[in-house]
Order: C-alpha cells, then sequence, then structure tokens
C-alpha cells in the first residue's frame, strides 16, 4: 500500500493581477488561489489511494500566508499536511524549493510516490518535481497523463514532443503531472469542516537548520500589457456587417 | 575553464541553439560546445554550423529514456565547468534541464525568452510570469548560467566551411531503471499554425465536437487555420496539442487572430500578443478576451458564426 505525497503551491490567483499605471505589477488586491495543476497532483494521489490503499500527505513550502492553502488543500482528500513555513520564504526560487522540501521528506516523511502538478500557475518554470528527485535521488516521470502501480514499480504515461512514451520506473518516484490526468473535485462543505481537524505539522527555518541561498536573481518586473482598444459590435446584422467591413478595411484578408 | 554549452533533444532545435549559444560565446570570447546524440556526422554538422567542440553522446538502447543522459551531462559540466548552459525547452529538456541544474547546485531560467549580457559578463534573462501578465528579469549567481531556450526563438544556425572543431564522446550512460516500454506517435495535425496568416480559435463556447466544423467553414471562407484553447485540446481532445495556442502551447504572430468562445485567460493570449489583428466572439459582455481585441463581438456564437460565414463570402 503506497504512502503517497502530493506538493502543492499557494499563488497568486493571476485573474487579479492588473497592470498599475507604473507599468508596475500591483498584487495589493490580488486574492490566492491553490495552483491549478497541484489540484491534479492531490486529485491523482486521493485516486491513487482510493485504488491501492496506503496514505496521502500533502506539502508544502511558504509563507506563513498559506494557511488558507493548507485547509483548501486537505478538503480536497489528504489526510495530513506539513506546512513548511517561514517568514523568509516569499517568493523562493525553484532551486530553494526543491532543497527545502528534500530536506523535510527525506528526513521526515516515508513514502513511495510524490506527485507535483506539471508547473505552478504564478512562475511555471516547472522545476520543482524533477529537482525535488535529483535531490532525493529517485527517478523522475514529468508531464504524466496516466499512472498505475504494478509490484513496486509505476507505470506512466507521459507527454513528449513526439506523442507519448509509457514508461516503468522502480518506487520509490516522483512524477508531474499534466492538467488532463483527472478532473480535481471540488470539496464541499463537509469536506472544509473536515480538513480542519485533520493534523498539521509545522516546520519552520531553524528545524531545518540550514540556509538556502537564493541563486535565481530578481533583476526586476514589468507589466506585459496586452491591451487593445476594442471596437465592439452588437449581433443584429447590420453589425455582423459593419464588422466585417471593419475587419476588410484593416487588409488582413487577402481575397473579397 | 569556461565556454558555453549547449543541449537539445532534437536536432532541428539543436541547430538553433547553436545560433543562440554562438552569439553568447562571441560575446563572452568562449568556446562553443554542443552536447549531440548522435554519429559523427552530426558532430561534423554541427561544427560546420558553430560549435567548437562536440561531446558525443553515445546511442541508447532502445529501451532507455532520454533523461538517462542527466547524470553524464552533470558529471560533465562539473568537470568542465563552463559559465553558460542553454537546453532547449522541449518537454524532455526542460525536464533534463532541471534535473541537472539541481545536480550542479545552480539556478536555471525556464523558457528564458530574451536574453542580454551586462557589463560584468553575466546573463540578464527574461521571462514571463503570472500566466504571461508580467515579464521578469533574472540572473544567476552560481555556475553555471543555465536557461531552456523555446523552440524556434533562433534561426537555425547555417553551414559555413572551414570550419575545425575537437570531437570527444562521451562514454554510455548507465541505465537508470527507467524503461521505456511504449511509444506512441501523435496524429498530425492538419495544418501548422505558427505560419498560418489567419487563425480563427475555437474555445469551450462551443459546446460540441460536431459544432468544429462550423469553425472550420469560416476558417475556410477566411483562407485561415483552426485552433484551439487548452480545454479544446486537453480536456476534450477535440483537436490536437499541435493546434492549441499559449502558454503551454505555441505562439502564433497571424495577420489576424479570430476568437470564437474564447474567455481571454492570460495563458492564452499570452500566445497572440504578436497578432496584427485580434477579433473576439463571445456572449459574456466582460469576458477578458475583450481587453485585448481590436474587434469584439457580443453574442451567441451559434448565430454569429454562420452569419459571419455568410458576409466574409460575399
Ligand atoms: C499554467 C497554466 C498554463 C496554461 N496554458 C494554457 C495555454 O497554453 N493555452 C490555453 O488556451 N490555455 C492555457 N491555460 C488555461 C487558461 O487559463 C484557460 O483556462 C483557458 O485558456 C480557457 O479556455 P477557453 O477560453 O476555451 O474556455 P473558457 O474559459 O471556459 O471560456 C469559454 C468562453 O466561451 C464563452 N461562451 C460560452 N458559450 C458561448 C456562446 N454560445 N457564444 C459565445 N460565447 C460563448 C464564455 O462566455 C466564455 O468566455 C493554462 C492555465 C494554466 C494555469
Amino acid at each position: 500500500m503506497p504512502n503517497i505525497i502530493c506538493c502543492f503551491k499557494w499563488v497568486v490567483d493571476e485573474a487579479y493581477i492588473k497592470p498599475s499605471s507604473s507599468g508596475k505589477i500591483d498584487l495589493e488586491w490580488a486574492e490566492y488561489k491553490l495552483s491549478d495543476y497541484d489540484r491534479n497532483a492531490i486529485e491523482e494521489a486521493v485516486q491513487l489511494q482510493e485504488k491501492y490503499g496506503g496514505s496521502v500527505t500533502a506539502v508544502t513550502v511558504a509563507s506563513s500566508d498559506a494557511t488558507k492553502g493548507i485547509k483548501d488543500a486537505l478538503s480536497r482528500g489528504p489526510e495530513k499536511a506539513y506546512f513548511i513555513n517561514d517568514d523568509q520564504f516569499e517568493n523562493l526560487e525553484p532551486s530553494q524549493t526543491s532543497a527545502i522540501l528534500a530536506k523535510v521528506i527525506g528526513d521526515q516523511i516515508d513514502y513511495d510516490l510524490i506527485i507535483c502538478g506539471e508547473g505552478s500557475s504564478d512562475m511555471y518554470s516547472q522545476q520543482v518535481g524533477p529537482r525535488l528527485a535529483e535531490k532525493l535521488g529517485i527517478p523522475c516521470i514529468a508531464f504524466v497523463n496516466q499512472l498505475t502501480i504494478e509490484d513496486n514499480r509505476i507505470i506512466a504515461e507521459r507527454k513528449t514532443d513526439d506523442g507519448l512514451e509509457v514508461i516503468s520506473a522502480p518506487l520509490p518516484a516522483l512524477v508531474t503531472v499534466l492538467p488532463d490526468i483527472n478532473s480535481p473535485r471540488v470539496p464541499g462543505l463537509k469536506d472544509t469542516l473536515a480538513a480542519s481537524k485533520k493534523p498539521v505539522i509545522e516546520i519552520d527555518l531553524e528545524d531545518l537548520g540550514s540556509e538556502y541561498e537564493r541563486l535565481l536573481i530578481d533583476e526586476g518586473l514589468r507589466a506585459a500589457s496586452m491591451e487593445r482598444n476594442c471596437s465592439r459590435f452588437g449581433a443584429g446584422p447590420e453589425d455582423i456587417k459593419a464588422f466585417v467591413e471593419a475587419v476588410r478595411k484593416t487588409g488582413v484578408i487577402d481575397r473579397g | 575553464m569556461s565556454g558555453v554549452w549547449i543541449y537539445a533533444d532534437k536536432y532541428e532545435q539543436g541547430v538553433e541553439l547553436l545560433t543562440a549559444g554562438r552569439g553568447v560565446a562571441d560575446m563572452l570570447g568562449m568556446k562553443l560546445t554542443a552536447l549531440v546524440s548522435g554519429d559523427n556526422n552530426i558532430a561534423q554538422d554541427f561544427i560546420a554550423r558553430g560549435a567548437d567542440e562536440v561531446l558525443l553522446l553515445p546511442p541508447l538502447t532502445e529501451s532507455q529514456p532520454v533523461q538517462d543522459y542527466v547524470p553524464l551531462m552533470a558529471d560533465e559540466a562539473r568537470d568542465a565547468d563552463p559559465d553558460v548552459f542553454l537546453i532547449a525547452a522541449s518537454l524532455k529538456g526542460k525536464e533534463m534541464a532541471a534535473r541537472i541544474a539541481a545536480r550542479l547546485d545552480t539556478a536555471l531560467c525556464s523558457e528564458c525568452s530574451a536574453m542580454n549580457i551586462d557589463e560584468k559578463g553575466k546573463l540578464q534573462m527574461e521571462r514571463l510570469m503570472y500566466g504571461g501578465a508580467a515579464i521578469q528579469t533574472v540572473s544567476i549567481s552560481s555556475r553555471p548560467q543555465m536557461a531552456t531556450i523555446p523552440p524556434r526563438s533562433y534561426e537555425a544556425a547555417p553551414v559555413q566551411s572551414d570550419r575545425q572543431g575537437n570531437i570527444k564522446t562521451l562514454e554510455s550512460p548507465e541505465p537508470s531503471g527507467m524503461q521505456v516500454m511504449e511509444r506512441k506517435g501523435k496524429a498530425q495535425a492538419s495544418g501548422d499554425i505558427t505560419a498560418a496568416r489567419i487563425i480563427v480559435c475555437a474555445g469551450r463556447g462551443i459546446e460540441n465536437q460536431e459544432d468544429l466544423a462550423m469553425v472550420r467553414e469560416l476558417a475556410e471562407v477566411l483562407g485561415g487555420e483552426v485552433a484551439c484553447t487548452r480545454p479544446i485540446s486537453e480536456e476534450k481532445h477535440w483537436m490536437t496539442e499541435e493546434s492549441c495556442i499559449g502558454l503551454s502551447a505555441k505562439e502564433v504572430k497571424p495577420a489576424l487572430y479570430l476568437g470564437i468562445g474564447v474567455s481571454g485567460q492570460i495563458q492564452h493570449v499570452v500566445g497572440i500578443r504578436e497578432a496584427g489583428i485580434i477579433c473576439a466572439v463571445n456572449s459574456d459582455e466582460n469576458a477578458p478576451i475583450f481587453e485585448s481585441a481590436d474587434y469584439g463581438i457580443t453574442g451567441d456564437l451559434y448565430q454569429i458564426v454562420p452569419a459571419l460565414i455568410e458576409e466574409f463570402k460575399k
């Protein structure tokens, strides 16, 4: 019966990101969410547990702002969570996040399988999963869209640029999953209530006993404005005519 | 030692990285080394196209995944200690780059969209974040400075006559215990959306797969290709991922883009920002696509698409 770890990140909801007039990014009013594809990671862990038994543990590294994220993750089915949090864990880069996860997972958690999302919604660096596997010295299968466990091996179908590959690897192993692997459940009120009763193990920087230096240095951030000045048309026949006329006038259509 | 290294798991991306790597190596006054899987002919070709040295990766067995090169590549890089290591951002390349970076305890700029060298000879790299809503500039304080480079970011390096270089064949990598049990090719997409002048894009506002016919007809009338959003390719599987536009799919630069039932989330829109004219049909007047569009129609696509087909036919 596999012990499964799923990793998740609590991120700024990009739908709330609007460039300010100065071209800076204003996060003051931003809402947070559980990173989209980490929902698939948690769902996959829970579905595997439903099939094979074992346990599911959710793990995140964050600043204390992510407390809500712990509850959100637990409401999706894992039975406990490790909340590795410290005020210094704000905006970690992938080499730091993966090193911290490896330290805690390697020292403190029994596992057969680790599941991560293919990339986070905010940074989408797609590094933490593969890096974590290397740090733990276990096989890594990235971009997986189907998963089974057989005889202490994992069989995964992963996407490649040429199509698909079916890979088998000995456990323990790590996979990163694509959004089409499953449809994450939407937690109900009961799940949310149950989540607040589940154990959460908190770990801070001091407990880890080492420093995690930033190697990817921020040199600046600017808004990528994609705003255009939209001429709006309705659905009536005259509107359609006017729209087609307007598009034709731009000269982008060869014929007609 | 100093130098610039490149690796791509595919030939086409390898020759693009030769252009990128040669540029960086020349600016830094360094040697360009290419890691290449294949035989001596390919090594010679890489030298003719700009490499000063080729590290030839020996062939793998049928059941070995290309990722088995990771420990070998990391060991070579640790010994040679290059300044810069660029890897093609294919799916395999992205995974391999992250794993090599972890082994070398260095940082990696994922999907670098622009690269400059500052007065200290350090790379200043740009990449998208927040789904494409922002551009972040990063540098790397450790060695080597690593980045993955999206396909088609650079032209293929041309063959030049009279170029000389060393070829060193590396030892075969140890099997990792991972086995490829099966490889499946993918269905060929009808047209290449990255080359299309006109694109009609199908979004989740389209309710049934059959209704794509109407979108295809509109594309035909306009002389363009049909593309789609991620839900259409990844969730519904109505079209192939080759047809998908956006952050995790393709970036397109058509003269005209027309989105049908596309909400215009940032991760999609980032793939069309270079489009000439952006048009959208959406029943929700508050859909974000209208903020990124030049011309928008608010209304039911089931009524509007047939009307557009008629009108554009005229
Ligand atoms: C890390 C990450 C990467 C991603 N990468 C990509 C990517 O590369 N490409 C991509 O496309 N997405 C990507 N996404 C997903 C993206 O965020 C959106 O979910 C997706 O683009 C939405 O697709 P859609 O517009 O087709 O669907 P929806 O958002 O569901 O929009 C459907 C729209 O259709 C309209 N509609 C419904 N019925 C009608 C009707 N009868 N007539 C007219 N309009 C109608 C609705 O008003 C709505 O606006 C990514 C997400 C993440 C988190």
